[in-house]
C-alpha cells in the first residue's frame, strides 16, 4: 500500500503539483489522465523519487520514503517503471538487460537470473530475440522487453509512464496486450496515459489530473461515462468529438483535414470510415454549404464506441443543399451504402441562425 | 688592466681563426655593403644582427634556433649568407669546405656568463669573476681557447683537463646550447653527456669551488631567462648587451670574438648521391654510437607521453567525478583549468610551467613536462568524458536509477561502458596528438627524440637523416599507441563479445537451445 499526503513539486515559475492526496491498494490498477500540462507524468516521477517533491509525504509500507535516511535504492526495488522512451541499456543484450539488475540488485546467481528472464521473455513472447540488442528490436518489441526487465525484479506496484505514446499505432497494440495480461494476474499498476480506451477497460481507478491536483477520482464508469465536473466533462466530450467553426470562406481546409485524421488516429477508427466521412465532408463543406455572403458552417465530428457509429454533422447557413443532387459520384455511392444514413432537416431555427442541418452517419460494416 | 690586454690578445688571435676567407663567394659578394636588402640569417637572441643594423638597414632577417639550421638554409638558398662567431665558423668549415667567410668583420663581441637570480646570485658572480680573472692570469682561459677553438676536431678534441669535484656544497644548474661547437656540444664522456669549450670551463670552476655541475641542454634565447627566473645558477655564452648588463647579472667577459658572415662558395663535394647517403647515414645513426641518441630520445619521448597519458587520464577521471553532480566549486575550478591550459599554446604554458611555476624547485625538464602534459590530457579527458557520457543520454540514468542502482552503479554499470564507445576514437586521437606535441619539449631542456634530432643535426651538418629518421619513429610510436587503444576499444566493445561469452556459466535448457 502506498499512501501519498499532500505531495507537492515546484520548479522555478511553475508548480505542476501543488497537493495531492491519493492512497493506492495492493491489487490497483490506475489510470492517471487529463491534458498535457497536467503533471501526470511528474506526480508518477515523483513517486519513486525520480523527481524530488518539494513537501509531502510519501509512505510505502508503513514508512515515509521522503524522510532522511530512508534508502531509496531499496524502496525503488521494489517500485518498477516502464518509460515511454523504454531506456533498455544499449550496451547489453536483451536477456542481460533481464538479468543484470537481478544479479546486481537482488543478488541472484547468474543461472537464476537467466532462469527467470527467460521465463519472462517467453511471456513478453520474445524468447527468440535473447541474444540480440536492443537497437536491433523494434519500439514494441524494446517496450515489452523493458517490461519484462521491471517484472524480473519481483517489484511491489509498476509505475508505467506513457508506454505506448512513443510507439508506432501498428506496435501499440502488443504492448497494451501485455500490460492487459499483468493486470489480470492482479500486479499493482499505476499508468500514465492518453489511449482512453486502454485506460477504460484495464483500470479499477481512474485520476483524472488538472489544475496541480487530481481533480477528479472514480471508476472508469464514472469517469468517462458520467463525469460530475466541468473539466472533466469538457475532456471526456473532446475525447470522442471535433467541433470546427468556418466563418471565412478562406478558411484552411488542409488544417482541418489534418485534425480530422489526428482524430480518426486516436480513437482508432479504421482508415475506410474516415475516408468515407472526408468525401462527405469535401462534398458538403467546400463545394455546396458554404456560401460567400454569409460564410457560417459548424462541424461536428462524433464516435460513439458503444454503438461503433461514425457520424458527421454539418449546420449552415444560406441556401440548402440537397444531397440526391449531387453529381460526384464517389459522394452518391457512400450515400447509397446501407452502412450510411442521412438526417437532412432545412429551415430549422437555431439560436445561431443555421437554417439547414444535415447529419450522415456511418455504421461498422460487419463482415459477412 | 692586465685582463683587458689579455682578452685583445685573444681577440686577435680569432681574427686569424678563419684560414678560408679569401675565397670567392658564389653570389659575387665582397663586402658587407653589398648584402643589403638580401635574405640574412642570425641565431636567436645572439644580437649579432645589431653590429650591423647601420650598414645594411635593408637587410631582411631570419632567426635560427641553432647555428647548423643556418647551413641548411644557405645550402637551400632561403639566405645568402648569415651571422655567426668566427670561431663557430671554423667548426663548420671543418664540414663544409664550401662555405665562405666575408674578410670584412661584423663586429667583435663578448661573452659572459650569466649569473641565476637567486639567493646564491651574490656569492656565484664573486666566485665565477675570481675564477675568470685566474684562469686569464694563469693562462688556463687562452689553453682551453687554443685547444677548442683554434684547433678544434670535433673527432679529436676531448676534456684533457680532470675537473673532478668534491661535490661538498651541491649541485649547479647550468643552462648550455648543447648543439654549439665548439663550445657545447653532445659528446658522452666521464664527467658529462656534453664537451666543449663552455663545458670544460665550467667543470674546471666547480672542481675548484666544490661543485657538481648539472648541465642542462636548451635553445640559446631559453638560456638568459631561465637563469633571470632562478631556474638556473648559470646560462653560458651569453653576448653583452647594454641592456642586459642593466636586467641580469653578468660575469666578466671570459672569451671575445669576431662576428663574420658566412656565404656560400664554390669549393663544393664531388660525392655521389649513393656516397653522400651512406656517409650521411653512417654520421646519423652509426658514428659515436648515435643511435643510442635516438634510443634515448625515444625513451624520453615514451615516458614523458605514457606517464602523461596514465595521470591525465585519472586526472581527467577524478575531476570529471567531481563535476559530475553539478558541484558549483569542483565546476569553477575545472572550468578555469579547462579554460586556462586549453587556451595557451603548448610551448607557452610548459614554459610558465618550467620558468615560472617551478621555476625555484629543482624539478627536471622531464617531470615538469609529464606535469603539464598530464594537465593538458585531463583537460582532453574531461572533455571527452561529458561529451560520451552526455551522449549516453538521461534515459539511461534514469532506468538505472529507477531499478534501484546506486548513482555509483548506475555510473559504472551502465553510463561508462556506453560512453567509452563514443569517446575512445577521440581518445585514440588525442594520444596520437598529445606524441606529436610532446616535441616541443625540448625547449624545457628534455631530451626528447626531437631534441635528439636536432642535437645529432648540429654534430653532422645533415638535415635529411636525422629530420626522416625522426618522422618515421614518430609514425611508429604513433601507429603503437592507437594500436593499443583500438584494442581496448575491440575488447571492451559489449557488441563484439561472443554468445558463449555472455551465457558463460549458464545451463540452458533443452527447450531454449534456439536462443545461442
Amino acid at each position: 500500500m502506498i499512501e501519498i499526503r499532500h505531495l507537492r513539486k515546484e520548479y522555478e515559475g511553475t508548480t505542476p503539483l501543488e497537493d495531492i492526496n491519493v492512497t493506492i491498494n495492493d491489487g490497483d490498477v490506475i489510470s492517471v489522465i487529463g491534458p498535457s500540462g497536467a503533471g501526470k507524468s511528474t506526480f508518477l516521477r515523483c513517486i519513486n523519487l525520480l523527481e524530488e517533491p518539494t513537501s509531502g509525504q510519501i509512505i510505502v509500507d508503513g514508512q515515509d520514503i521522503m524522510e532522511k535516511g530512508c534508502d531509496i535504492n531499496e524502496v525503488r526495488k521494489k517500485m518498477g517503471m516502464v518509460f515511454q522512451s523504454f531506456n533498455l541499456f544499449g550496451h547489453l543484450t536483451v536477456i542481460e538487460n533481464i538479468m543484470k539488475p537481478q544479479m546486481t540488485l537482488l543478488g541472484r546467481s547468474k543461472q537464476e537470473a537467466y532462469d527467470r528472464a527467460m521465463e519472462l521473455l517467453y511471456t513478453v513472447g520474445l524468447a527468440a530475440k535473447a541474444l540480440n540488442y536492443p537497437s536491433e528490436l523494434s519500439g514494441g518489441q524494446q517496450q515489452r522487453i523493458a517490461i519484462a526487465r521491471t517484472l524480473a525484479m519481483d517489484p511491489e506496484i509498476i509505475l508505467f509512464d506513457e508506454p505506448t505514446s512513443a510507439l508506432d499505432p501498428s506496435m501499440i497494440g502488443e504492448v497494451q496486450s501485455v500490460i492487459r495480461m499483468l493486470a489480470k494476474e492482479g500486479h499493482t499498476m499505476m499508468i500514465v496515459t492518453h489511449e482512453m480506451d486502454f485506460a477504460r477497460k484495464i483500470s479499477n481507478r481512474i485520476l483524472f489530473m488538472a489544475d496541480g491536483g487530481i481533480y477528479e477520482e472514480g471508476t472508469p464508469k464514472q469517469i468517462f461515462d458520467h463525469p460530475q465536473k466541468e473539466k472533466t466533462k469538457k475532456f471526456i466530450q473532446r475525447l470522442t468529438s471535433l467541433t470546427y467553426n468556418i466563418t471565412d470562406p478562406e478558411y484552411d481546409f488542409e488544417a482541418l483535414n489534418e485534425e480530422l485524421q489526428a482524430y480518426a488516429e486516436k480513437l482508432l477508427i479504421e482508415i475506410d470510415r474516415t475516408s468515407k466521412l472526408q468525401i462527405c465532408l469535401e462534398e458538403i463543406c467546400v463545394n455546396n454549404a458554404l456560401c460567400e455572403d454569409d460564410p457560417g458552417v459548424l462541424i461536428n465530428i462524433d464516435y460513439s464506441e458503444k454503438k461503433d457509429i461514425l457520424s458527421l454533422r454539418v449546420r449552415y447557413k444560406g441556401d440548402h443543399f440537397d444531397p440526391k443532387d449531387s453529381d460526384n459520384e464517389l459522394f452518391n455511392q457512400v450515400l447509397e451504402e446501407e452502412t450510411t444514413t442521412v438526417v437532412d432537416l432545412k429551415d430549422v431555427e437555431d439560436e445561431n441562425g443555421y437554417t439547414n442541418d444535415i447529419t450522415i452517419s456511418f455504421r461498422w460494416e460487419e463482415e459477412e | 688592466m692586465a685582463a683587458m690586454l689579455l682578452l685583445s690578445a685573444v681577440s686577435v688571435f680569432g681574427h686569424d681563426a678563419p684560414t678560408t676567407a679569401t675565397a670567392e663567394t658564389k653570389q659575387g659578394f665582397t663586402s658587407i655593403a653589398d648584402l643589403d636588402g638580401h635574405e640574412l640569417g642570425v641565431q636567436t637572441s645572439v644580437l649579432y644582427e645589431d653590429l650591423v643594423k647601420d650598414r645594411i638597414p635593408n637587410a631582411n632577417w631570419h632567426y635560427y634556433t641553432m647555428p647548423n639550421d643556418m647551413i641548411l638554409a644557405l645550402e637551400a638558398n632561403k639566405i645568402s649568407a648569415y651571422l655567426i662567431e668566427d670561431v663557430g665558423f671554423v667548426a663548420q668549415y671543418a664540414q663544409h669546405p664550401e662555405l665562405v667567410a666575408l674578410d670584412e668583420v661584423a663586429g667583435v663581441c663578448e661573452y659572459k656568463v650569466v649569473i641565476g637570480n637567486n639567493e646564491r646570485q651574490e656569492y656565484l658572480t664573486q666566485q665565477m669573476n675570481e675564477f675568470i680573472r685566474k684562469s686569464k692570469e694563469n693562462g688556463f682561459l687562452d689553453d682551453l681557447y687554443d685547444y677548442w677553438v683554434m684547433n678544434f676536431d670535433a673527432e679529436t678534441c676531448v676534456i684533457r683537463t680532470n675537473p673532478v669535484s668534491t661535490n661538498e656544497n651541491g649541485p649547479v644548474d647550468i643552462g648550455i646550447e648543447g648543439g654549439y661547437e665548439p663550445f657545447s656540444f653532445e659528446s658522452k664522456n666521464e664527467y658529462s653527456d656534453f664537451s666543449g669549450f663552455d663545458v670544460e670551463f665550467m667543470l674546471n670552476f666547480c672542481a675548484e669551488y666544490g661543485y657538481e655541475a648539472v648541465f642542462h641542454s636548451v635553445p640559446f634565447e631559453s638560456i638568459a631567462p631561465a637563469a633571470e627566473t632562478g631556474k638556473y645558477d648559470f646560462g653560458m655564452n651569453i653576448v653583452y648587451s647594454d641592456e642586459r648588463e642593466e636586467t641580469a647579472t653578468l660575469s666578466d667577459t671570459y672569451y671575445s670574438c669576431d662576428i663574420v658572415f658566412v656565404l656560400e662558395g664554390f669549393n663544393e663535394t664531388n660525392a655521389g648521391f649513393f656516397e653522400r647517403m651512406g656517409n650521411s647515414f653512417y654520421k646519423t645513426f652509426i658514428k659515436g654510437d648515435r643511435w643510442k641518441l635516438f634510443a634515448s630520445g625515444i625513451g624520453t619521448t615514451m615516458l614523458i607521453t605514457v606517464a602523461s597519458i596514465v595521470f591525465g587520464t585519472i586526472l581527467g577521471f577524478l575531476a570529471y567525478m567531481a563535476c559530475r553532480h553539478g558541484n558549483l566549486f569542483a565546476n569553477k575550478v575545472t572550468g578555469f583549468f579547462n579554460w586556462l591550459i586549453e587556451g595557451m599554446p603548448t610551448i607557452v604554458f610548459l614554459m610558465i610551467l618550467y620558468y615560472i611555476i617551478f621555476g625555484n624547485t629543482k624539478m627536471s625538464g622531464t617531470w615538469v613536462s609529464i606535469v603539464g602534459f598530464s594537465l593538458i590530457f585531463a583537460c582532453a579527458m574531461y572533455d571527452m568524458l561529458e561529451v560520451g557520457c552526455n551522449a549516453v543520454g538521461k534515459g539511461q540514468v534514469e532506468a538505472s536509477r529507477a531499478l534501484g542502482y546506486s548513482d555509483h552503479q548506475s555510473f559504472f554499470k551502465v553510463i561508462l561502458p556506453q560512453a567509452a564507445q563514443h569517446f575512445l576514437p577521440i581518445y585514440k586521437n588525442d594520444i596520437v596528438t598529445l606524441i606529436k606535441e610532446t616535441s616541443v619539449v625540448g625547449y624545457i631542456a628534455v631530451m626528447d627524440l626531437t631534441k635528439m634530432s636536432d642535437l645529432v643535426r648540429s654534430r653532422t651538418y645533415e638535415a635529411f637523416f636525422p629530420l626522416i629518421a625522426t618522422a618515421i619513429i614518430y609514425f611508429i610510436l604513433a601507429g603503437i599507441m592507437t594500436t593499443i587503444v583500438k584494442r581496448v576499444q575491440i575488447n571492451i566493445d559489449p557488441m563484439h563479445r561472443k554468445k558463449e561469452k555472455i551465457l558463460e556459466g549458464i545451463k540452458i535448457s533443452e527447450d531454449d537451445q534456439f536462443v545461442l
